[in-house]
């Protein structure tokens, strides 16, 4: 019952958090309503994975993880922030832990620029593809959208990991922060961090911008 | 340069709207001089935008039903074990009679350890604490009966080749094995011997040759264990010879007894007399008698018929003619 009262004190909070019924369904034994969170949360959660990971099929496999140890530890949701907050926290460490076993396996050494143009093929078939405009012109797109996402997986992981929060799921700083439980400061800075090291890496891959 | 460098880092909080005025006023003024920096921003202008335009990609179709079947599988997991360990009407007592089993178990094994490391420990420890125990009343005929045997050991002589060592084989297990008199300490010993003497002084006292075996009957069961195998349960000789000289026949009886392979002969002196106790083969007990007839008058009480290979046990007393 002691999350039970965590739920009340906290409900400031978490007001305008609409997952927390579903929460407290799941905790009663409901697994269906843990169906409705995640397929609330499984689209954002995929796209944060997969462009820090750069690989469709990887990020698949982590954000299924992320779920079932999401489900596993429900009872350690304290409700002090919105639930998903505590899930893209939950996805974004299993992402970098990803990260850190391709590293010690050293499988993405050199050649992760290749890999990532092979994750961006894996991943041709999902993208939301604008139904306008020629050919060519989508072409251009397809491969300046390639290239970007090279750029990004060749960036520090915490520089990586508030790039694509909020350059490209559109997180506030405040979200950031508490997702990755960093001070504002350092959100904004490691931010114009990686946003430069982006552009560099974008001039030196295609040139004039 | 340096300044350049320093604007650069701060061109995307300036874009962002995101420094102070006076940081802004510092960077604007620096744009407007340096065609470098103002193309800088205008790239990270572009590449903001680009990263802001790259599309999401959707989750394959089978993606929930994959979690959720994980999930059902992990629910189906948790129930199994909450049902066997989680709800308390059950968990309580499954504790509970853990913690009485772990308890009798670490009774039982601590008891059956004690035991074991009794038989391990060196045989002498053991003994030297019975020895310091007193004999209860109930064990006292008991010890009684075992004085011949102790007689043998605790007191006097050792007559020749026979040695100490030599009658811990023969008289070789239970509480008064020599072993363990040896171990005891030297005025424990002496007590002992002094008690030993008072118990022989009053069983040799018994007048009568019938008293005597019926006392060595009844030994010999009880101390079966304490005496050597190999003699027999037969009634004692004895052998009476009147001298004129006690402690110069003593001397000469103890030479014959050994000539005839007497072992665990033991001498005592008692109110005038002398009691020799010694065990031979039987068939040695004839030339025996015939050479101790050289030293004084002769009787013999209970000798047996016939002479064997087995050993018996002999008394000889040696008295003063009257």
């Amino acid at each position: 019952m002691l999350w039970m009262s965590n739920i009340v004190d906290s409900k400031n909070a978490t007001t305008e958090d609409d997952d927390l019924q579903y929460v407290v369904l799941c905790r009663k034994g409901d697994v269906e309503a843990f169906e409705i969170l995640v397929e609330r949360h499984q689209k954002k959660m995929l796209n944060i994975a997969y462009r820090m990971l750069g690989d469709y099929d990887e990020a698949c496999d982590v954000v299924q993880d992320a779920f079932l140890a999401a489900y596993k530890s429900l009872n350690k949701f304290k409700a002090e922030s919105k639930f998903s907050t505590w899930l893209y926290r939950i996805v974004v460490n299993y992402t970098k832990n990803r990260l850190k076993q391709r590293k010690n396996l050293a499988r993405h050494e050199s050649a992760s620029l290749d890999e990532s143009a092979d994750g961006q093929v894996s991943c041709a078939a999902c993208l939301s593809v604008a139904s306008t405009g020629n050919p060519a012109e989508l072409l251009e797109q397809s491969e300046r959208e390639a290239h970007v996402q090279r750029c990004i997986t060749t960036l520090d992981v915490e520089y990586r990991e508030v790039l694509v929060m909020r350059d490209i799921q559109g997180f506030s700083y405040e979200e950031i922060r508490d997702v990755l439980r960093i001070p504002d400061g350092t959100v904004k800075s490691r931010l114009s961090r990686a946003r430069v090291a982006l552009k560099d890496c974008l001039v030196k891959v295609i040139g004039d911008l | 340069m340096k300044n350049c460098k320093n604007i650069e880092n701060n061109l995307p909080l300036y874009a962002e709207g995101l420094l102070s005025d006076a940081e802004k006023k510092m960077v604007k003024e620096h744009l407007t001089e340096c065609a470098d920096c103002s193309k800088a921003l205008a790239n990270l202008q572009k590449v903001t935008a680009m990263t802001q335009r790259l599309p999401e990609v959707e989750p394959p179709p089978w993606f929930k039903q994959k979690i959720m079947a994980r999930v059902r599988k992990q629910t189906e997991k948790k129930n199994f074990a909450q049902k066997w360990f989680y709800p308390l009407r059950i968990k309580i007592p499954v504790q509970v009679m853990a913690t009485i089993v772990i308890a009798v178990l670490a009774v039982y094994i601590y008891r059956s350890g004690d035991d074991q490391m009794k038989a391990v420990l060196p045989e002498a420890q053991q003994p030297v604490m019975e020895a310091q125990q007193e004999p209860s009343p109930a064990e006292m005929p008991k010890a009684k009966k075992a004085a011949p045997a102790l007689l043998a050991e605790g007191k006097t002589a050792v007559i020749g080749e026979v040695k100490k060592d030599q009658m811990s084989a023969e008289v070789s297990s239970g509480e008064s094995a020599p072993k363990m008199e040896i171990q005891e300490a030297p005025q424990k010993h002496a007590a002992r011997q002094e008690s030993m003497k008072d118990r022989s002084a009053e069983d040799y006292s018994l007048s009568g040759a019938a008293k005597k075996s019926k006392l060595f009957k009844a030994a010999a069961p009880a101390a079966s264990g304490q005496m050597a195998a190999s003699v027999t349960d037969q009634v004692q000789p004895v052998i009476s010879i009147y001298v004129a000289d006690v402690n110069s026949a003593v001397v000469e009886a103890e030479k014959i007894l050994t000539k005839h392979n007497a072992r665990k002969v033991t001498k005592k002196l008692v109110a005038g007399k002398a009691i020799l106790q010694a065990e031979l083969p039987a068939k040695q007990l004839k030339n025996l008698l015939s050479q101790l007839l050289g030293i004084g008058r002769v009787e013999e009480k209970n000798m047996p018929a016939d002479g064997g290979d087995q050993d018996i046990k002999v008394i000889i007393e040696i008295k003063t003619i009257q």
